[in-house]
């Protein structure tokens, strides 16, 4: 199998640019796996909105309202300078920054018209979630000023506090979420999207050009070997190198996340994932059949590799894309791909009612793999002819 | 003869259409990219009305204030809900299934939640019950220590929901974090033009190139070839910042702020350290070609994901935990003087910056001339 050989040695010489992307997928996934939460809560959480609470004066009101705050929001400790503040702002730190000014507490149990001061990132969800709950506490601490003239600033607090003490009951109903849903498996499953791609375009777009020259060709037709032998020996090298690529990038991820490997959605994932390894190493291929120079291939490389993935959702979720770049992305194969990846993340049941969108999307990425191929066949044969 | 090196050096430089590619073309791609898969993620993290829905108990005595109040908040153009009224616990279940609503309130003597995440919308929806239980709280406990409270007006008061916060703004910009992705990629399109710079320098040393050695039998100083060549490459890799700047300012609508002048001028300090970095680090590292890109391109790659390019919250996080390296990092320097003339009203933050690469120029030129001056070739 000479052929086959020669096409290793080439994969194997080309594996420094090859692993550079493993080794930034496998850094990213792990800095992923480290952080997100393995297990998905049963009962309900209040979420926290961050803010930063800068107070000019500290009365027993002020110190009492920012008990009761912080049990919606997360109070970020953060010095008042503008700069610093600004900069908290602006990566997210923060969502919002309270100040009290001095005499505020005075002039509400007045019955003034003093408020407080919020820098906020404009029309954000945490904006109206902490407008609701400072405004809360100072209508009441205001009615109780009203109503009862002679309360001290502590029996405020305290009366605060005890109105404000217990909570709304609240159910969660979780059984509607699969074990996957929203999983560390599903994101390292998207994200393989791009490191896939970049892997086997690179290998095999590298490899397939270097058997284009004129010479090397005219080599083998003077060779003892049948054409079709060496398009099949080629064929079973590529193959190797695509199920080597995938079954290396598919194994970080047991290692990484090992409680879902026993989940149906699992099966279906590696399916998927299998059937998009196909599907790019035929455009590789074709990528092989149309480029000249192989400078070129870095480049094409990452901008059909980024291109897509950015488009397609890899890299930020579909739902936060805009339609209009969606309709783009859906005649690429990544944008399926990554559909039924977030199909199967969601199952809960595998009859075929449930599996049918998944497998729908999954179709046509085959569709795309024949048409990838069927181009390339076409144009080898032009080449073929012309030469 | 300045000129005419210069000249032909020009025409050298702008065949190499690979460079072209990844110093221009790339950038330009790369922005486009950005701004199809960013452009939406504010408008998803800003606030739009709950859907929520509400399963009345049967008994008026409960339900009626209760939908009164929900009522009030959920009209006009500051609504907090789209709210529905379902017939049955079944209907609002349905409802909550098919991802209709966020949640839904079961009205009754203890009003009660249902949802099926922790999110943000979730949590407003249960800080609205516990408002409405707590008011009635406050209003109870009112009305058991001062009885003449409620001829005194307590329940209008109780109806009257002031707001006590007014927004002031933090600065002259909006906080619209989508940007630094941006402000990175024209900083790693500076710091690419290092390959021109790189170029320059294998390009006078004989013993590194083929077209280094005919130049070098030339009877010209090497100074002036060496200065004539990176005014070229300056030259280019200047037009190719200014047309990148051009496209996201007026192609994409990126806001650099209103401050224009700085702005090329950062650009301009962004292409010369650029050409200085890759000359520095091409005279510095003798091994061959692949090795020197392969170190510009690292440099790069790791400055441009510490400046925020892949994650943005890396910039925040570096200067908080790590100052000393985003004043190190070329790529932060170029990304924060773009920030701060976007983001704040007084310039020293910007000035800062453009000191610090003013430095960096300094020693990467410095270093260069002392590293290839004088260097004569035995033999070739």
């Amino acid at each position: 199998m000479p052929v086959f050989n020669v096409c290793l040695k080439i994969f194997r010489k080309n594996w420094l640019s090859v692993s550079i992307y493993v080794v930034i997928f496998l850094a990213i996934a792990i800095l992923i796996s480290a952080t997100s939460v393995s297990d998905q809560p049963t009962t309900f959480a209040q979420k926290k909105a961050r803010i930063a609470f800068i107070a000019e004066e500290q009365t027993p009101l002020v110190k009492g309202f920012r008990k009761e705050l912080s049990r919606s929001t997360m109070i970020v400790a953060l010095p008042d300078q503008s700069e610093k503040l600004q900069d908290a702002l602006y990566f997210r730190q923060v969502t919002y920054i309270l100040r009290i000014p001095k005499g505020f507490t005075e002039n509400v149990l007045s019955g003034g018209n003093m408020r407080l001061e919020k820098t906020v990132v404009p029309n954000s969800i945490e904006n109206t979630y902490v407008d609701l709950n400072v405004d809360q506490y100072w209508n009441l601490a205001r009615l109780y000023a009203t109503h009862e003239p002679g309360i001290s600033q502590d029996g405020l607090v305290s009366r605060l506090k005890a109105n404000l003490s217990g909570t709304t009951p609240v159910f969660m109903k979780t059984e509607n979420a699969a074990k996957t849903s929203d999983s560390f498996s599903m994101f390292y499953f998207n994200f393989l999207a791009y490191t896939l791609s970049a892997v086997l375009i690179m290998g095999i777009s590298t490899a397939m050009m270097v058997f284009r020259r004129r010479d090397l060709r005219m080599r083998h037709y003077c060779s003892p070997l049948k054409p079709t032998n060496i398009t099949m020996q080629l064929l079973a090298a590529n193959l190797l190198f695509a199920g080597a690529s995938w079954a290396v990038l598919v194994g970080f991820c047991f290692l990484l996340d090992p409680k879902s490997i026993a989940t149906i959605n699992m099966l279906y994932f590696l399916i998927n994932s299998l059937l998009f390894t196909g599907c790019i190493a035929s455009l590789s291929y074709l990528i092989s059949t149309v480029l000249k120079s192989l400078n070129a291939v870095s480049a094409v490389c990452n901008l059909i590799t980024l291109g897509t993935c950015f488009i397609s959702g890899v890299f930020v979720p579909q739902e936060f894309l805009n339609s209009t770049v969606l309709k783009i992305a859906s005649f690429t194969p990544t944008y399926w791909y990554v559909q039924a990846n977030t199909k199967i993340a969601k199952l809960t049941h595998f009859s075929w009612d449930h599996l049918a969108p998944s497998l729908y999307s999954m179709l046509i990425m085959l569709a795309f793999t024949g048409a990838f191929i069927a181009v390339a066949l076409v144009i080898g044969r032009r080449q073929q002819a012309t030469n | 003869m300045f000129m005419h090196i210069f000249f032909y050096r020009f025409k050298c430089l702008i065949r190499d259409k690979q460079l072209v590619f990844w110093t221009l073309l790339f950038p330009i791609l790369l922005g486009t990219f950005f701004y199809m898969a960013f452009s939406n993620l504010n408008d998803e993290a800003s606030f739009h009305p709950i859907h929520a829905a509400v399963v009345p108990s049967g008994n008026s005595h409960y339900d009626a204030p209760f939908v009164d109040v929900l009522r009030s908040v959920s009209k006009g153009k500051n609504r907090l809900f789209m709210m529905k009224t379902a017939a049955s616990q079944a209907e609002a279940d349905r409802w909550l299934k098919a991802g209709k609503i966020d949640g839904y309130f079961s009205s009754g003597e203890t009003i009660q939640l249902t949802v099926n995440e922790s999110g943000l919308n979730q949590s407003i929806m249960k800080s609205f019950v516990d408002q409405y239980r707590t008011s009635s709280a406050a209003a109870a406990q009112i009305a058991k220590d001062n009885p003449n409270a409620l001829q005194n007006g307590l329940l209008q008061d109780l109806s009257d929901h002031r707001s006590y916060v007014k927004e002031v703004s933090g600065g002259g910009a909006e906080p619209n974090n989508v940007l630094n992705y941006f402000y990175t990629l024209i900083a790693m399109a500076c710091l690419y033009g290092s390959f021109w710079g790189a170029k320059e320098v294998m390009d006078i040393q004989a013993d590194q190139t083929e077209r280094a050695a005919r130049v070098n039998t030339a009877p010209i100083h090497k100074l002036k070839m060496f200065i004539a060549g990176s005014l070229a490459a300056l030259i280019i890799l200047f037009a190719e910042i200014l047309i990148l700047l051009a496209y996201l300012r007026f192609g994409l609508k990126i806001d650099f702020g209103p401050r224009t002048g700085l702005v090329v001028l950062t650009a301009l300090l962004g292409s010369i350290l650029g050409i200085s970095f890759g000359a520095f680090i091409s005279a510095v590292v003798k091994a061959g070609e692949g090795l020197k890109i392969a170190c510009l391109i690292f440099v790069t790659m790791a400055g441009s994901f510490l400046s925020g390019m892949m994650y943005q919250n890396m910039k925040y996080i570096v200067s908080q935990y790590v100052p000393l390296l985003s004043w190190l990092n070329p790529v932060n320097l170029l990304t924060d003087a773009f920030y701060a003339l976007y983001y704040y009203d007084n310039l020293y933050r910007f000035a800062l910056n453009a000191g610090m690469m003013c430095l960096f120029i300094i020693v990467f030129c410095a270093g260069t001339y002392l590293i290839i001056r004088r260097r004569r070739y035995a033999r070739l």
